[in-house]
């Protein structure tokens, strides 16, 4: 069977600002060429992404989640990073029970300076996203009455 | 069983250990009812069945109730997990609160899709294995199938929301002041049915590592939708990873609050995701 692909799949992405927004910083400065349709969201750090705000994301039509974080031996806020990552493979499980999907989540850690594993990291992000089917028509079946 | 509860709680209430004992009564034209019970002869009215969860009906009456007072509460094993989760949020006092334990029948834990159907401390009645909730029928037909079909039968289920917010006000566990699901940044007000993905999936995600799959909220929908079915796996994320599981007890705490490597020891298996950090440390 043919597989559609989603056209532009929007991705946001919360990159932590010690090691993920530096890594995206430097895949800007080093001029790679990226997929443009993501927006990066600087956050102090990975456990301050609440699980409510990717779920907010989603209703609100992005298609793809992605949550940087520093090395889990590396964080500055005493392990901070490992309940991040306790609290998204939580929700994760929560995505794949309703069928939403959880590799529409992605969790890395660690890439500060390392502009290649950023590209490579959105670069293959893009490319699992672009394959799952959009949720916009599941949300719109819904039929609000306001 | 009937029997030793009631003896159970009029030696409570001959000893004057706690000032009331919250239980079933069956009243007036056989109305059955939760009811404070104070003195003994009352007692002769005391019911077990059927299942009323009794766990925020207490915490609201030991809140408005003076200093010192005390409560004994008749609880089954849902009950008492939901108890032992609202004193380690502070909500109840330890001293403030007795027990008394009964266990449910086969039927009832079948029926409620219960893993664990008596309390830790167990006074009157049998204690009676549990149901995996995996293997049941109903279950799984929520759970087979790829995320197409799972959607779809989801979306079913959730269009039928009236967003009367019973979910969250049987919840035992909900307790939090002021609610997110009130909040426009979070759920949009106003529409019907409520938005899918976040006043459902926030409710459900909250109570990830505290749910007790006491069954309330399900109950309390009036359009069956099968809330307690989104808890299931991450209940058994919970329990396989880090041996944990809510109500058990009072010390351990969630391990959502922790690091990957803290907590006690069981010998377990490491999520797959902690892999290249086995590599580079050695663990």
């Amino acid at each position: 069977m043919h597989t559609v692909k989603m056209k532009n799949p929007k991705i946001l992405i919360f990159a932590c600002k010690w090691c993920g927004l530096i890594g995206a910083d430097a895949a800007g400065k080093k001029r790679i060429s990226l997929p443009s349709q993501f927006r990066v969201i600087p956050v102090e750090c990975a456990s301050l992404v609440e699980p409510d705000a990717v779920l907010r994301a989603l209703a609100g039509g992005i298609d793809g989640i992605a949550v940087l974080g520093c090395h889990i031996g590396g964080c500055r806020y005493n392990n901070a990073n490992h309940t991040a990552i306790k609290r998204m493979e939580l929700l994760k499980d929560l995505l794949d029970t309703t069928g939403i999907g959880r590799s529409r989540l992605l969790l890395s850690f660690g890439t500060a300076h390392e502009d290649y594993q950023f590209e490579e990291i959105i670069k293959s992000f893009f490319d699992e996203v672009s394959l799952l089917t959009p949720l916009d028509p599941w949300l719109s079946s819904f039929g609000v009455i306001s | 069983m009937l029997e030793k509860t009631k003896n159970i709680a009029r030696q409570i209430l001959e000893e004057k250990k706690a000032g009331g004992i919250l239980g079933l009564m069956k009243g007036q034209w056989n109305i059955i009812q939760p009811h404070i019970f104070e003195a003994p002869a009352e007692l002769d009215a005391l019911v077990l069945e059927p299942k009323w969860l009794l766990a925020k009906l207490a915490m609201g009456i030991l809140r408005s109730s003076p200093e010192n007072y005390k409560l004994a509460v008749i609880c089954r094993g849902c009950d008492e997990r939901a108890l032992i989760e609202l004193i380690k949020r502070n909500q109840i006092e330890k001293e403030s609160l007795l027990t008394i334990g009964i266990a449910c029948s086969q039927e009832q834990a079948a029926l409620c899709l219960c893993d664990r159907p008596y309390p830790t401390k167990l006074d009157a009645g049998e204690k009676v294995k549990g149901v995996d909730p995996f293997q049941d029928e109903r279950v799984r037909e929520f759970l087979i199938g790829n995320d197409k079909q799972r959607m779809e039968r989801w979306a079913d289920m959730l269009k039928r929301c009236i967003k009367c917010y019973g979910c969250r006000n049987s919840c035992p566990i909900c307790i939090c002041e002021p609610c997110k699901l009130e909040d426009d940044v979070w759920v949009k007000r106003g529409v019907v049915p409520a938005e899918a993905i976040t006043f459902h999936l926030i409710r459900a995600f909250h109570l990830s590592d505290t749910c007790v799959a006491c069954g309330a909220c399900q109950e309390a929908c009036p359009v069956n939708i099968p809330l307690l079915y989104l808890q299931f796996s991450m209940r058994k994320t919970i329990q396989e990873y880090y041996g944990y599981e809510a109500g058990l007890d009072l010390e351990i705490k969630s391990p959502v609050l922790s690091g990957v490597f803290e907590g006690p020891d069981t010998d377990r298996e490491y999520p797959a995701w902690v892999n290249s950090m086995r590599e580079r440390d050695g663990i």
